[in-house]
């Protein structure tokens, strides 16, 4: 047979298999004892993907999920760059306290630096005599984007480095300044290795944002966790069955497209 | 030779990599349209020398001049730019920038290093792709090139910048047999039009054909310099004889 042929062949078989076998069991599940339950989940879709019963305006659930792993990324985005250059600084009074701060978060669980920062983060800040309330989504936000930030500075140091040393030798001999062959001849390059890390980081950010139900924000674990108190017991697998589903329906092409693009990035192949 | 009216001249340069002293007193003198070649085992800091020469590696003591470039007192690259305007390189790796196409490599550094007019460094590109017989490639990124092709756009990189010296290290050395000989002409036309090229390299034969001089390297020093006639058939030195009976 020459589907399962080749190891890749295999592979993909055993993998089509699976998912088969785990279609087959909910849908003979459902056709049985857990019609019931998947009718309970169908009810409360809605309020699980929008935080709102009638599914209009978005106000939390999974919707909030999204919207905070973006918030969370632009922040990481914007501080990770800042650490990840300063960790390729040449001067050391810049560089070590960047690979000391880049160590530091990305060494601590996420869920601990996310009470840190419920705990650390005032309530209220008071800007020139006016009192400013700092919510919940906000401490999340910063919360997650610290952890995300130190492994978004790692995946720039990494593919910085990971560029050739020759190339810097040939650019220095044609009389590149340090500046400019960052720029015009490392980044470039670099930029191309970095993206997969970048999306593969962007989608463990994702599923993080289920641990900001600490912080009381209404996204999805927080709804599901109140709609169970209103439950029947038997049916609580199914909600969380789906809250998996709707992770991984998010997260895994996402993971799927930057494997691909890594592997059109390998070696010197760009 | 008279010292004063060598175009590069290098004078007891020492240089160490930590406690291994790669560099032990290298003395060389290249006239102005001299094809030096340098010869010996690996390890023995051939790559090293021409490295100090543009100034990529500092040195710790001596002196090296390249016209009126003195490379030991500049300390920054900003320093060294016109040395590098002055003396090209074209490396073993070839070290082409993979993101940019064989012409954009050629056109790069003069556009945006020299400042050079776009119409103008793109015709020049263009002859000297024409010269290193690519033309067809202009187009092509290097991962798309064979070993040969990439070294030869190398050269021509290196050429768009109009050195009056260019230093060869082990350009043939990654390359396999066939391929070799494409390059070898190459760089034996610049040897004909009289550019200065100081070589390291392994291929022998090809040093005794093109090299006015080449000199011997071996733990540091060099050993032994003269015309290829003298060293490959009547070497002095009896390290000088060990190596070439174990390569020839």
């Amino acid at each position: 047979m020459a589907l399962i042929a080749t190891y890749a062949g295999k592979k993909r078989t055993v993998q089509l298999g699976i998912a088969l076998a785990l279609a087959a069991w909910v849908c003979l599940d459902a056709m049985g004892s857990g019609g019931e339950g998947w009718a309970r989940v169908w009810a409360r879709l809605p309020i699980l993907l929008t935080g709102n019963a009638s599914g209009w305006p978005l106000s939390g659930g999974f919707a909030l999920n999204v919207f905070l792993s973006l918030c969370a990324m632009a922040v990481a985005a914007l501080l990770g760059t800042v650490l990840g250059f300063g960790m390729l600084a040449k001067n050391r009074l810049l560089r070590v306290p960047c690979f000391f701060v880049m160590n530091f978060l990305r060494n601590s669980p996420w869920l601990v630096l996310l009470f840190a920062m419920l705990y650390i983060i005032p309530f209220n800040v008071r800007l020139f005599g006016v009192s400013i309330a700092i919510p919940a989504f906000v401490k999340a936000v910063i919360g997650l984007a610290l952890p995300t930030a130190a492994n978004f500075a790692e995946i720039i140091r990494g593919a910085v480095q990971s560029v050739h040393s020759g190339q810097w030798e040939a650019a220095r001999a044609l009389g590149y300044m340090p500046m400019s062959i960052y720029g015009r001849i490392i980044l470039p390059q670099a930029l191309r290795r970095m993206i997969p890390g970048w999306m593969n980081l962007y989608a463990l950010l994702m599923i993080a944002t289920s641990l900001a139900t600490v912080t009381g924000i209404q996204d999805v674990i927080t709804t599901l966790n109140t709609l169970l108190a209103m439950e029947n017991e038997r049916v609580i697998v199914y909600f969380y069955i789906t809250a998996l589903f709707l992770f991984f329906a998010f997260c895994y092409p996402l993971a799927l497209l930057a494997r691909r693009m890594e592997q059109s990035v390998k070696g010197d192949s760009l | 030779m008279n010292r004063t009216d060598a175009l590069i001249e290098l004078d007891q340069v020492t240089k160490s990599f930590g406690a291994f002293q790669v560099l032990k007193g290298i003395s060389l003198a290249v006239k102005d349209g001299e094809a030096v070649c340098i010869i010996g085992p690996s390890g023995s800091g051939k790559s090293t020398i021409l490295r100090c020469i543009n100034g990529l590696i500092p040195i710790n003591s001596g002196s090296i001049r390249v016209g009126t470039h003195e490379v030991h007192k500049m300390k920054t690259e900003k320093e060294m730019r016109p040395l590098r305007h002055q003396v090209s390189m074209v490396f073993q790796q070839y070290n082409l920038f993979p993101h940019r196409t064989a012409l954009q490599n050629v056109m790069m550094a003069p556009v945006q290093v020299l400042g050079h007019d776009r119409r103008e460094v793109e015709a020049r590109a263009r002859r000297l792709l024409a010269k290193v017989r690519l033309s067809e490639k202009a187009d092509a990124y290097p991962g798309q090139l064979s070993g040969g092709q990439q070294q030869r756009v190398a050269i021509a990189r290196a050429l768009a910048m109009e050195p009056q010296v260019i230093l060869f290290d082990e350009v043939t050395a990654a390359l396999d047999p066939e391929t070799v000989k494409e390059v070898l002409t190459a760089i034996r036309e610049l040897v004909d039009e009289g550019l200065t090229c100081i070589l390291v390299t392994h291929e022998m034969k090809f040093a005794r054909e093109v090299a006015d001089r080449v000199c011997f390297t071996d733990h540091g020093r060099i050993v032994e310099s003269g015309p290829p006639a003298q060293i490959f058939d009547a070497p002095q030195d009896p390290r000088t004889r060990e190596f070439l009976g174990q390569v020839l």
